[in-house]
């Protein structure tokens, strides 16, 4: 390509290369959006930024929590809630986690969890989903027997009554919490423990493929995880 | 006084004991036997406390194991002998700092997608999290960086895990794996032997593409009026060169290839537009900005490939063909989505596509822009040796099937510009992590991994080549035929480029006008040396270099002025290219 015969190359310039510049060339009008696809930027979707509830089966082996939180913090989503606990299936543990979608990308941190080795499989849930929380409330004891009223407004239970402190559990939808801690406000609450959203598939069809069904109570052994 | 040590098993013992397999009496000797099981013929490590054990099961088995100088060359080594035979390469380093050196290598395998399985001392199981001598949670610090790492938790099961985790680095989409060796897990006494490597069943690829989306691609394919095959690393690691060119030349479709897919196809092909992105060939990226369809293999659509997302092939619809599902879509949307191995898909797309694209001007244009933008540059002989000259004598003097290794700068574009690559596996390079220093060591493993009649060539810089010096003792003790050309011009030369470029000419912490005399060193380190400043001396170090059967290093002094074009701007358009410098 070169030539070692500096008078060929005189109308190369000293440093760089020859050709059309930038503005003599040709440039489509086409453009794409951040996520890669092509668009017509006068029709361009605005994307509101929504949560979405994930559901993973995994191999219940040490770390495998910190892999996939890991994971999920390191592709910049943010995680709301994560709650992990036994299944079925000995070894086996479900792992629900809500999380918030800056861009839309929950499928490509599905697949991401999916290439983790210890997951089985993972999906995210449909907007039906049956999901529910945990909440602890550690209230000032000064009037027990309002914080006793609306504890039972909300289907709750006193855990713990002393001279000073009252502290109720309550489940139920993220909603409902929310309204109940709004409710206890007025006592003065000291301490919140949440368990963030647990949830399960409506119906008889399966959240993510790999637990069997009907079989609770009584650990199976893991065997195909294609079905 | 103990007794005398064996003697090491060495080429002069009969061959037939020399094939025997390590007998399995510790968690260390079925560490050894899983390697020998999966056909394991080299490793490089360093010594250290807590990976004794396994070397001490070394001193019986075939596994040639190369000490390096470093264990960011061993990890290197390993990787780049990896790449050459396209298998997991194996390295070895102690707990504690000894994995902390590695994890620049292991991070660079990670981006690449190379097959590296990494064996790491630890600290006794009960001493593990109490701060111990040289202890580091290495789980911890390379879960980012691996596809899967395992702690190993007894001697009975290691030389399994050994074995699962050297199958799941080469499986599907290759990548690192690393096992954590507890000291005690090592030296604890077992007889099982480890059985046949097994990958995990939560892994296993999708290798068949579907029926129905070969299907939807192939009808794009045969509309498209000026179609682009973009082949990327994963061709290369699929295997898939043959099926890649039979495709491209069976339907007329002109070829772009990603950097780690240099070699995919050759260069001197009239399909061939060379590599695309930001110092890509400017007719690689012409071609890339106005194709209306763009069938990519095997890439995961790097920044420094796309350049702005928003102007990429802004008119083309995408055929994206990947074994990982997770890059589908990824950076750029895939309009013709296809999960499978690249030279399964490859087969079952050249038997799907019932007619030839018409693209006769397509092809007639793109050989247009290769005249319109010539990678020719000048070369006035008053001035400085320029590094394009030196690149494409290196190329004339070896054969076809040279390996050619590059530490990351300036001299890594030329390298990779103005050599000419025909084969798959002869260009090693870092590409995504970008880490400067992998020249040499890379040279290394891939000397012992080449074929005896390939040249072993590292294009280096002065300022890569200062960052992994001290392997050059390694090649030197090995007796290990490469020649290292430093492309040396007395900067960090791709900085200084974008100080002058972005920066008003501020070359802060950019001069390397301190770095030692190559040739010397390396004369010093036992290796032969030169320095080169003019023109008329270049092929005759050439020929010396590599005519010399051990180390050398040819010192270029180069114009310290030259910059690499085309250029892309970080985040710019790819069709806008500058050529000189007062076009960035």
């Amino acid at each position: 390509m070169s030539s070692d015969d500096s008078n060929e190359t005189t109308d190369l310039p000293k440093h760089g290369l020859a050709g059309p510049r930038p503005e003599e060339r040709p440039h489509p009008e086409g453009r794409r959006n951040s996520q890669g696809i092509r668009i017509d930027p006068e029709v361009e979707a605005e994307h509101d930024p929504r949560r979405a509830v994930i559901s993973a089966l995994v191999e219940n082996e040490p770390g495998v929590l910190s892999r996939v939180a890991g994971l999920v913090s390191r592709r910049q989503f943010n995680i709301e809630s994560l709650t992990v606990g036994p299944t079925t299936v000995d070894g086996h543990a479900r792992i629900t986690m809500v999380v918030e979608e800056p861009d839309p990308g929950i499928d490509q941190i599905e697949k991401q969890m999916a290439k983790l080795k210890p997951v089985i499989s993972v999906g995210e849930l449909d907007d039906d989903a049956v999901r529910a929380e945990l909440v602890l409330l550690k209230v000032e004891g000064d009037e027990p027997d309002k914080v006793h009223a609306i504890t039972e407004m909300y289907e709750g239970k006193t855990l713990d009554a002393g001279p000073r402190t009252i502290t109720v559990q309550l489940t139920g939808d993220e909603r409902k919490i929310d309204d109940a801690i709004d409710a206890f406000r007025q006592f003065g609450i000291i301490e919140i423990a949440r368990t963030g959203q647990t949830a399960l598939a409506r119906g008889d069809q399966a959240t993510v493929p790999g637990e069997k069904p009907g079989t609770a109570g009584e650990p199976t052994t893991p065997t195909n995880y294609d079905d | 006084m103990s007794e005398p040590a064996p003697p090491k098993k060495d080429a002069d013992e009969p061959a037939d004991e020399a094939t025997e397999q390590t007998p399995v009496t510790t968690g260390a000797s079925s560490v050894v036997r899983a390697l020998e099981n999966a056909g394991v013929e080299a490793a490089f490590g360093v010594q250290g406390g807590a990976i004794m054990p396994v070397y001490d099961a070394l001193w019986h088995s075939d596994i040639h194991h190369v000490t390096m100088a470093h264990e960011q060359g061993a990890a290197h080594a390993a990787d780049a002998f990896g790449v050459v035979r396209n298998e997991p390469g194996v390295c070895l380093a102690t707990s504690g700092p000894g994995a902390t050196n590695l994890v620049t290598g292991i991070a660079d395998a990670n981006m690449d997608s190379d097959g590296v399985l990494a064996l790491t001392g630890q600290v006794p199981s009960e001493m593990v999290g109490s701060d111990a001598f040289q202890e580091t949670d290495t789980i911890g610090v390379t879960t980012p960086i691996t596809k899967h790492n395992y702690f190993a938790a007894e001697a009975d099961s290691v030389g399994d895990t050994v074995g699962e985790a050297f199958a799941l680095a080469g499986e599907g989409r290759p990548g690192p794996t690393l096992v954590d060796l507890p000291k005690d897990v090592t030296m604890d006494e077992t007889d099982r032997q480890p059985g046949p490597a097994k990958t995990p069943k939560t892994t296993t690829p999708k290798t068949t593409p579907d029926k129905a989306a070969v299907a939807d691609a192939a009808r794009a394919i045969e509309a498209a009026e000026r179609p682009l095959l973009l082949l990327g690393g994963g061709v290369i690691k699929a295997d898939a060169t043959d099926e890649a060119r039979a495709f491209a030349r069976e339907f007329g479709i002109p070829v772009v290839t990603t950097m780690p897919g240099i070699g995919s196809f050759p260069e001197d092909d009239d399909l061939c537009l060379s590599w695309a992105g930001m110092h890509g060939t400017g007719y690689a990226n012409m071609a890339i900005t106005h194709t209306d369809l763009l069938v990519a293999v095997g890439t995961r659509f790097d920044d420094r490939l796309t350049g702005g997302v928003d102007s990429f092939a802004p008119e083309a619809e995408v055929v994206h063909v990947d074994i990982d599902p997770a890059e589908i879509s990824k950076n750029v949307h895939a309009d013709y989505p296809v999960v499978g191995d690249a030279a399964t898909t490859l087969d079952r797309l050249a038997d799907e596509v019932a007619t030839e694209p018409d693209a006769g001007e397509w092809r007639e244009q793109c050989l247009t822009w290769k005249d319109e933008y010539p990678m020719d540059y000048a070369t006035p002989e008053d001035e400085p040796l320029k590094p394009q000259f030196v690149v494409e004598c290196l190329d004339e003097a070896t054969s076809d099937r040279a390996v050619v290794t590059s530490g990351v700068g300036q001299h890594q574009m030329w390298a990779a510009q103005y050599w000419t690559f025909t084969e798959p596996r002869t260009w090693v390079s870092s590409h995504g992590l970008g880490t400067m220093g992998y020249g040499l060591p890379a040279a290394i493993g891939a000397r012992l991994a080449a074929e005896d009649d390939q040249e072993v060539v590292c294009v280096d810089g002065d300022g890569s080549f200062l960052m992994t010096i001290q392997e050059l003792s390694v090649a030197v003790r090995e007796e290990l035929d490469i020649t290292v050309a430093v492309l040396n011009n007395e900067y960090i030369g791709m900085v200084r480029q974008w100080q002058d470029a972005f920066f008003e000419g501020r070359h802060m912490a950019a001069e390397y006008n301190w770095c030692p005399e190559f040739d010397k060193l390396a004369e010093a380190f036992g290796a032969r040396g030169w320095r080169v400043d003019d023109y008329d001396e270049v092929a005759d170090a050439i020929e010396e270099a590599l005519a010399y059967d051990g180390p050398s290093v040819i010192d270029f002094h180069i114009d310290p002025r030259e910059n690499v074009y085309p250029m892309v701007a970080s985040g710019g358009a790819n069709g806008k290219f500058a050529l000189t410098e007062d076009q960035l």
